[in-house]
């Protein structure tokens, strides 16, 4: 069948495809490509010549022990994030689809902390985990433990202070795509099901978790994704402080590569990243996949 | 009977409480911009409290959070306007035309929002560097102004219009912009304004972008301006939180009105994928 009139390619199209063609190639390819190059020299932005290296950035980062420190912290951050979201997500959603009144109204609530500025949240809490600040004061009430010199500035809180924000400011996020999913579940399965008795949880078991497995796994690919890539809250709150105790990957190559201009440094950091990204989005694909079939 | 209602009494409740932990911090954040007096401790004496707007008074003093305040919704505003036309114009082509790279072209789409940004801010400086629009208002804009996401959204909702219309249009001699501007872009209202709403918040809130794409303080866009003015000793926290509430205002009143686009934009983006 010849194409009809709509689909021939006429003269104006490439005009129209030209800006997206455009910003492809000046921002999105050639940046990917000069990244990759770039972490083979030892280019460094105020000398101005690069020679190449060969493998001698990524050697180097192994062996530099603030890098496998936000290695490792960037790792503590997902896994400790993931899945308290996640599940509170869950539950927020299954809570909102049964019967509440004010119903839109609390999902808007919920989902509001999500749709603020990063920046502005990590300032709120930056005050908030201060020194007599009010999360003290809540601690004092409950009798827990806190310490003295404020969340942010001891090692053994920051990190966790800083991915309790997180927790907090991601779930409506996440509640709101969990919530569409359970919007698709027919509800005939669910009367069908109390017309046989099933309990509330048998339930959630049989009927919503099944129906959740493909959003689900998008959830947990899209949040570590995410996770990984954490940097305004480190910038806003600790600068990756005390004693690199909330260093992560990205804040280490903004570090190193905006901030002292090592570049090539920067990159090969940059690339190890993104190559832990995909490894671990890969990884979890496979995973839940064969758990699913 | 009374059983479900005290069910419902204790939905309510839970969800009240929950709506709480959601809510106080930005309660902290208004009170705090409004207060007269703030303790160095960062809380609010609620005895000695008095309303004022004193703090937002200083704020549009200081040329340091007004500039950033113009640029901010210059760039958002501008950025949410090219986004409108270039992703019509080439969602429009994507979703009616066949040709060759036409399947590569849409797999850039999603791809590139799959790109870690830490991997392009290096080269993305440089880039900039190299073509001399690094700290310019240029910096802040051409990078943006057509969005995978954007293009996506609207290849995907032209797809789903008959094309009988364009065609009979086209028979009768109208020209490709005349069957875009007069056919096309009507009927795509509700997707445009999703995409307006999205692109807009998107680069209001945007901060690691502007942050490493410009260097000078005239540039700073307001997400820039607070991270960097916090903990600065000329500027206390009653002013920064002042310049926060300006910061979160639209989002909220574009959130109070659109909320359904707001979270219709962000499911078909989170489901693309």
């Amino acid at each position: 069948m010849p194409p009809n009139s709509t689909q021939r390619l006429r003269f104006p199209d490439y005009f129209f495809l030209s800006p997206w063609v455009i910003t492809l190639i000046l921002f999105w390819l050639f940046p990917i490509v000069a990244s990759l190059f770039l972490s083979f020299t030892d280019y460094r932005l105020l000398s101005g010549s690069y020679s190449f290296v060969g493998f001698d950035n990524f050697a180097q980062l192994f062996r530099d022990a603030a890098f496998t420190k936000a290695i490792s912290n960037t790792f503590i951050f997902t896994i400790g994030t993931l899945p308290f979201t996640t599940c509170f997500a869950i539950l927020l959603a299954t809570f909102l689809n049964g019967r509440l009144p004010f119903k839109t109204f609390f999902q808007s609530v919920y989902f509001f902390p999500s749709m603020v500025s990063l920046v502005v949240v990590a300032l709120i809490f930056t005050s908030l985990y201060a020194r007599g600040g009010y999360i003290q004061l809540l601690c004092g009430l409950v009798g827990a433990p806190y310490p003295q010199e404020g969340f942010l500035f001891s090692t053994a809180t920051a990190l966790a202070a800083v991915m309790a924000m997180d927790i907090w400011m991601a779930t409506g996020y996440y509640m709101l795509l969990f919530l569409a999913a359970l919007q698709s579940i027919p509800n005939e399965l669910y009367e069908a099901a109390r017309l046989d008795g099933a309990s509330a949880w048998r339930q959630f078991r049989v009927i919503t978790l099944p129906h959740l497995k493909p959003m689900l796994l998008f959830i947990v690919v899209l949040n570590s994704i995410k996770s990984f890539q954490i940097f305004v809250e480190v910038f806003v709150m600790t600068k990756g402080g005390p004693l690199n105790s909330t260093n992560t990957m990205v804040y280490f190559v903004y570090e190193e590569g905006l901030q002292k201009f090592n570049i090539g440094y920067g990159a090969a950091a940059a690339n190890i990243l993104f190559a832990v990204i995909a490894l671990v989005s890969w990884l979890e694909l496979k995973l839940i996949k064969d758990k699913t079939a | 009977m009374t059983t479900v209602a005290l069910k419902s009494y204790g939905k309510v409740a839970v969800a009240i409480v929950i709506a709480l932990i959601m809510l106080l911090p930005f309660v902290y954040l208004l009170l705090g911009a409004l207060a007269s007096t703030f303790s160095l401790t960062g809380t609010i004496d609620l005895a000695s409290y008095r309303l004022t707007f004193a703090n937002f008074a200083t704020l549009f003093a200081r040329a340091e959070l007004y500039l950033p305040l113009a640029n901010s919704v210059a760039v958002a505003v501008i950025v949410t306007l090219g986004n409108l036309f270039f992703c019509t114009l080439c969602g429009y082509v994507l979703a009616r035309r066949k040709f060759p790279g036409k399947g590569f072209l849409m797999v850039t789409v999603i791809l590139v929002l799959m790109v870690p940004v830490h991997v392009v801010i290096i080269p993305l400086y440089l880039m900039t560097n190299w073509l001399g629009i690094f700290d310019t208002y240029l910096a802040l804009i051409l990078p943006f102004l057509v969005s995978p996401l954007g293009i996506f959204l609207m290849r995907q909702y032209i797809s789903a219009i008959p094309p009988d219309m364009e065609d009979s249009a086209r028979l009768e001699g109208a020209s490709e912009l005349t069957i875009i501007w007069r056919i096309v872009i009507p009927l795509c209202k509700p997707a445009l304004a999703v995409l307006a709403v999205q692109t807009f918040m998107v680069n209001w809130n945007s901060f690691i972008y502007p942050f490493i794409l410009t260097s000078s303080e005239s540039m700073r866009t307001l997400p820039v301006a607070l991270a960097l003015l916090q903990g600065y000793q000329n500027i206390d926290v009653p002013q920064l939180f002042a310049a926060s509430v300006i910061s979160v205002l639209p989002t909220t009143l574009l959130f109070a009105a659109y909320s359904k686009k707001i979270t219709e934009g962000i499911i078909a983006g989170a489901l693309k994928g």
